[in-house]
C-alpha cells in the first residue's frame, strides 16, 4: 500500500504548494521527514534538485518516488504532484470568466503567503546540530545569495566540490 | 485579433497564422527545461524570451498571465507554461506543454538519482552531497532576504506574515487549512483596505 501513500502525500504536496520553489520546501519536508528519508539526505535531495533542471517540487517528488520504488514509484509521484494543478487550472477556466478578482490584492495576498512559507522552510531546513564548517558554508552562501548576481546554483555546486575535495583536510587542518 | 508574424519563423509554427502548434510549444518547453538549472524563478524568464524569440507572444503578455498563474498552486514552471499555451493553442496545447516541462527533469532526475544509488557510497560522492545539502539554509535565508527586499512593508503586512509563519511553524500538518484561510484572509484585508483609503 506504499504506492498508495506516496500518490496521497504527492496529492497533498502538489495541492498546498503556493509560490512555487523555496517555499514549498517546508510542506514537502514536513510530510517526507522522517518517515521516508532522514534529515541529512533530505538536504542533499534539495541540493540536487536545485541543481539540475526543473522544478524543485517535481524534482523531489521524481526523487522520492525513485527511492521508494523505482521508475514507477517516481513516476507515480511525478504525476499525483501536478495532477491538482492541472485540475485547478482546467476547472478555472470555466469559472474565472464570471469571478470578478482584484488582482493587485491576490497579488499582494500570494506574495505574503509565499514568503511566509519560506520563513516556515527555513525553520524546516535548520541545521539539527551545529557543525562549524558547514555553517560556513551556510552562511556564506547567504552572502553569495543575497548581496552578489551569482546564481546560487554555483553557490550549491561549489560548496559541494569543495567539500568532496578539501573537507576532510580542511577538518584536520582546523581539528573539528 | 491574432497578430499576423512573420512567416516561416520555425519548426512548430501553423503555416497561416504565426502560431505554434502543440508539437512546437511541446520542443520549446521541453528545451527550456532541458536547459534551466534551478527552480522557477530561473525558468520563468527564459520561457518567455523563448516564447518572444519565436514570435508567439509578446513578453508583457507572457508575465501579465505568469501573475494569473501564481494564483495556483504548483511549480510555477508548470502553471505558466499551461495557461500560456491554453492561450496559444487551446486544450491540445497546454497537454503539450505540460508533457514539454515535465518529461526532461524527469528523465534527468532519473538517472541522477540512479548514479547516486550506485555511487552514493563513495566518500567524494558523499561529501559532494554533504557540503551541497549543508548550504541550503543559507540559500533559502537569501531567497527570503531578496523577495523581502523588493517589497514596500508596513505594519499591517509585516503583522500578516509574521501570524501566518508562526501559524506555519506551529501546526505544519494543518498547513492546507492555514495557507487557504491565510490567502483569503490577506486577500480581503489588503482588498478592503484599498477601498476605504
Amino acid at each position: 500500500m506504499e504506492a498508495l501513500q506516496v500518490i496521497l502525500t504527492f496529492l497533498k504536496i502538489g495541492l498546498i504548494s503556493f509560490g512555487g520553489g523555496w517555499s514549498t520546501v517546508g510542506i514537502i519536508r514536513h510530510e517526507v521527514v522522517p518517515r521516508w528519508l532522514g534529515d541529512e539526505e533530505f538536504r542533499s535531495l534539495i541540493a540536487i534538485a536545485q541543481s539540475t533542471p526543473g522544478p524543485i517540487a517535481l524534482n523531489a517528488a521524481t526523487m522520492i518516488g525513485w527511492s521508494r520504488g523505482g521508475i514507477l514509484m517516481a513516476a507515480l509521484a511525478t504525476l499525483s504532484v501536478i495532477a491538482a494543478p492541472i485540475l485547478l487550472i482546467v476547472g478555472a477556466a470555466l469559472l474565472a470568466k464570471r469571478a470578478s478578482i482584484d488582482q493587485g490584492a491576490l497579488d499582494e495576498s500570494l506574495r505574503t503567503t509565499s514568503l511566509g512559507m519560506m520563513i516556515m522552510t527555513l525553520w524546516a531546513l535548520r541545521p539539527v546540530s551545529l557543525d562549524p564548517l558547514y555553517a560556513l558554508y551556510a552562511v556564506a552562501a547567504f552572502a553569495i545569495g543575497a548581496f552578489t548576481k551569482i546564481n546560487v546554483l554555483w553557490a550549491i555546486l561549489g560548496a559541494g566540490a569543495f567539500n568532496a575535495l578539501a573537507g576532510p583536510w580542511v577538518r584536520s587542518l582546523l581539528g573539528i | 485579433m491574432k497578430r499576423k508574424m512573420e512567416p516561416g519563423r520555425g519548426v512548430g509554427d501553423s503555416a497561416e497564422t504565426g502560431r505554434p502548434t502543440p508539437l512546437g510549444l511541446f520542443l520549446t518547453f521541453a528545451g527550456v527545461t532541458t536547459v534551466t538549472l534551478g527552480g522557477g524563478y530561473v525558468i520563468v524568464p527564459v520561457m518567455g524570451r523563448a516564447l518572444e524569440k519565436r514570435g508567439w507572444m509578446e513578453e508583457s503578455r507572457f508575465y501579465d498571465i505568469f501573475a494569473r498563474a501564481q494564483a495556483f498552486p504548483g511549480p510555477q514552471a508548470l502553471s505558466t507554461s499551461i495557461l500560456v499555451s491554453r492561450d496559444l493553442c487551446g486544450f491540445p496545447g497546454a497537454v503539450a506543454a505540460s508533457l514539454g516541462v515535465v518529461l526532461p527533469p524527469f528523465l534527468v532526475i532519473i538517472l541522477v538519482s540512479k548514479l547516486i544509488s550506485d555511487y552514493g557510497s563513495l566518500p567524494a560522492v558523499r561529501g559532494f552531497l554533504e557540503g551541497a545539502g549543508a548550504v541550503v539554509p543559507g540559500v533559502v535565508a537569501a531567497m527570503i532576504w531578496r523577495t523581502a527586499m523588493r517589497r514596500k512593508w508596513n505594519v499591517r503586512k509585516i503583522a500578516g506574515l509574521s501570524a501566518l509563519a508562526a501559524l506555519l511553524i506551529l501546526f505544519p500538518s494543518a498547513s492546507l487549512p492555514i495557507l487557504l484561510g491565510g490567502i483569503l484572509v490577506l486577500y480581503l484585508t489588503e482588498a478592503l483596505w484599498k477601498r476605504c483609503r
